[in-house]
């Protein structure tokens, strides 16, 4: 039996110094933490599983921890992580990824809006459709969507890949389409198979930068 | 604005080494990275083209023989004014290029300033003077005090605020740990990362290990946390003793911090995490706050990843500061650094450094209305930034109501720049907004973190001197009545009292808010 930390009506504070504490080697499981904002923050290891539905800031600024949430995800899900993973089994809203450094993300439903914006090397696989904005500023690392997305996709992507599945609104600038190498597939594909998502890789399509200099000559 | 043709570059032959002996110098030659001298295959040295010359007076600071002059060449403020050569050269400029002008350093030309206001000095109908020589002075500034867990304790009321390592060279920021360490003061990573060394450096120490205190007495890193995020990780937010959320800056409020490809060498690009040689543009905005109530998370979760420890600060640009310090306030952070159009900048477009955000005196008093209206003044500490050259405006601005200041521009000038204007172009004489190993040598972290704490305990020195003339032994005493405007203009724009009408405007007497 994993631990479980009930953190209904109680402050951020006290739960996550709650939860530090019990991080020692199984996962530690959170139940009532909607509410919570920035929950498990920093985390250098240990895994932890949100029961239900998560605030925002989920996992911000994680460094290595494994986070996984049932329901759905707050705005801004993994916000600045550098290593670990955090998988959300619902959908996530705005801003899941952003500014990454390096981790994955997966998120099995639905993402919002500016999903992955100014990834500098995570990992981010969305399982079904993502909204407008993914993808923007990208500097580094690879942004999957499985499903369709919105509009301005890869907005002025600097470095970096992003692979969708469906359809898109409307490209952003500086992207263009590549066409996917078998490198590329494998490394889906790994991905599918890692995260037991359905996907035939085959169908993707990629896109790149332009340029690594898109703003000055 | 350095434009073409705006220095007259005179050698005087009778003196110069070279002049006497061909090939014996070729100092300003060397020095120079704008190709303004030339030396030929006989060894003699020729000014090749002066219009390339930006004033930054390194041959001239080199010159073994005192042979160089460098000269304005005109007052052409005076004679040609609004169509001076400056305008007439960024006509051109937009003409043949097709784009604005982008420079560093900051704004330029007459804004209301301290010099609008002077010290009233204590004699009989007012507290008596205490006496500097012989009397003490309470100068500490606690930030944090009843919401971290460490408060950090600055010695003086300055810091040195965000430069960041991109803007500045790797040297330029050691030296300001050193100088930060050496005086008990704060220095501040700026949004570019975390150099190393910095972290112990600013605490006093040169080996990471922290064994020996080496530079007493020791000071503070205050690590900024901005909407680009380069180099930003938990451990990154930790390594410091405080966090800077910022939202904006005096030189280019509205707009993200710009650090131009040129700069983006292999070690800025691996800190950034950018490629080489690209433009590092940091949205205006953060990308993860929607709304207000996004801030104030953003505020708890930096505090929850500081474990509770470390104070939270947050900067911001001039704008609306009254409302804009309100919010910062109850976004619940430790202390608000309020920057006026005078703050210095790496980069940013030029109509926007000149003429975009409020002077410094024009932020401080509604910023200390607004914190004094939450019951906060003096609690959540304000700290003013933008064109504080000296003691007597720190002073003026402590008295205004601000509990400390920060000396960018100035800790600049104080490491050896020579306020050329040019930051942007990388190619800083001094090594300090440079990334070139060539010129970043001519910077030696040490020497210059010794200039930096003699300028700093000089500046608190003049703090010391005005708060006891007028006085007081304790910064926290000063007040509005230890100021007068001289003009009518500042007297408007701070609602201090006017010399000789001793009192203020009528109407800041009758209620008035912003």
């Amino acid at each position: 039996m994993s631990p479980v930390l009930d953190a209904k009506d109680q402050e951020l504070k006290t739960v996550s110094r709650k939860l530090r504490k019990m991080l020692n080697g199984q996962p530690v499981v959170v139940k009532n933490a909607a509410h919570l904002h920035g929950l498990a923050a920093g985390l250098k290891h240990g895994e932890v599983v949100i029961e239900g539905h998560s605030g925002d800031y989920l996992g911000v600024l994680n460094d290595g921890a494994t986070i996984t949430v049932k329901g759905d995800a707050g705005k801004y899900l993994a916000d600045n992580m550098t290593r670990g993973r955090v998988l959300v089994e619902g959908n996530a809203d705005y801003g899941a990824g952003q500014y990454c450094y390096g981790g994955t993300v997966v998120v099995k439903g639905n993402a919002g809006d500016f999903t992955a914006t100014m990834n500098k090397g995570a990992t981010i696989i969305i399982g079904g459709d993502v909204g407008s904005e993914a993808g923007t500023y990208m500097l580094a690392g690879d942004l999957v969507i499985v499903g369709d997305a919105g509009a301005n996709l890869g907005n002025y992507l600097i470095r970096g890949n992003i692979y969708v599945g469906g359809e898109w609104a409307s490209l952003g600038h500086n992207t263009r389409l590549e066409p996917l190498t078998e490198e590329d597939v494998h490394k889906l594909e790994g991905y599918f198979a890692e995260h037991g998502i359905q996907a035939d890789a085959h169908g993707f399509h990629k896109l790149a930068p332009l340029s690594a200099k898109p703003f000055y000559k | 604005m350095p434009v073409i043709g705006t220095f007259c570059v005179s050698v005087d032959k009778d003196v110069c080494v070279n002049a006497q002996s061909p090939g014996k110098c070729a100092t300003c030659v060397e020095v120079c990275p704008y190709g303004v001298y030339e030396i030929d295959a006989q060894g003699q040295v020729h000014v090749n083209n002066y219009n390339t010359c930006v004033g930054c007076r390194i041959c001239a600071e080199f010159c073994p023989a005192n042979a160089i002059r460098i000269n304005p060449a005109e007052s052409e403020y005076l004679s040609r004014y609004p169509w001076t050569f400056g305008q007439i050269e960024e006509i051109h400029h937009k003409s043949l290029t097709g784009g604005y002008l982008l420079r560093g350093f900051g704004t330029a030309g007459p804004l209301p300033h301290f010099d609008g206001i002077v010290v009233v000095p204590s004699q009989l109908a007012s507290e008596s003077p205490r006496d500097k020589y012989r009397e003490e002075c309470q100068m500490e500034v606690v930030i944090g005090e009843d919401t971290a867990e460490e408060p950090i304790t600055l010695r003086y009321p300055i810091l040195f605020p965000a430069m960041s390592y991109g803007a500045l060279s790797r040297e330029a920021k050691l030296a300001l740990a050193i100088g930060a360490a050496k005086t008990g003061i704060a220095t501040n990573t700026g949004e570019g990362g975390v150099v190393p060394e910095e972290p112990y450096y600013a605490n006093g120490y040169a080996d990471p290990e922290r064994k020996e205190q080496k530079w007493a007495p020791g000071g503070y890193l205050v690590i900024q946390w901005s909407t680009g995020r380069w180099g930003v990780s938990a451990d990154y937010v930790n390594a410091g003793d405080a966090v800077e959320i910022k939202i904006g800056q005096g030189a280019k409020p509205g707009m993200g911090g710009h650090l131009l490809g040129a700069k983006v060498t292999e070690e800025i690009a691996a800190v950034r995490g950018i490629p080489v040689g690209s433009d590092a543009l940091s949205p205006c905005r953060y990308y993860d706050v929607l709304s207000f109530e996004d801030m104030k998370k953003m505020v708890a979760f930096l505090r929850d990843v500081t474990d509770y420890k470390k104070p939270i600060l947050m900067k911001l640009g001039p704008s609306r500061p009254y409302d804009d310090v309100r919010m910062a306030a109850e976004a619940g952070v430790d202390a608000i650094s309020i920057d006026g159009i005078c703050g210095g900048t790496g980069a940013s477009p030029d109509v926007v450094t000149q003429g975009v955000g409020i002077p410094t005196i024009a932020c401080i008093p509604p910023a200390v209305r607004a914190l004094k209206d939450l019951g906060l003044h003096r609690k959540v500490k304000l700290i003013a930034l933008g064109g504080i050259r000296n003691g007597l405006d720190a002073f003026k601005a402590l008295a205004m109501g601000a509990d400390a200041v920060g000396f960018g521009t100035a800790a600049e000038i104080a490491m050896g720049c020579r306020a050329c204007m040019a930051c942007h172009k990388g190619n800083c004489p001094y090594g300090i907004t440079s990334q070139k190993p060539e010129l970043r040598a001519r910077l030696d972290p040490e020497e210059v973190g010794q200039r930096l704490a003699n300028f700093v305990q000089a500046t608190a020195e003049e703090i010391k001197i005005l708060t006891m003339l007028s006085g007081h032994d304790d910064i926290r005493d000063l007040s509005e009545e230890d100021l007068r405007a001289v003009d009518i203009n500042t007297a408007a724009i701070t609602g201090l009292k006017m010399i000789g009408y001793e009192r203020r405007l009528p109407w800041w007497e009758n209620g008035h808010s912003s």
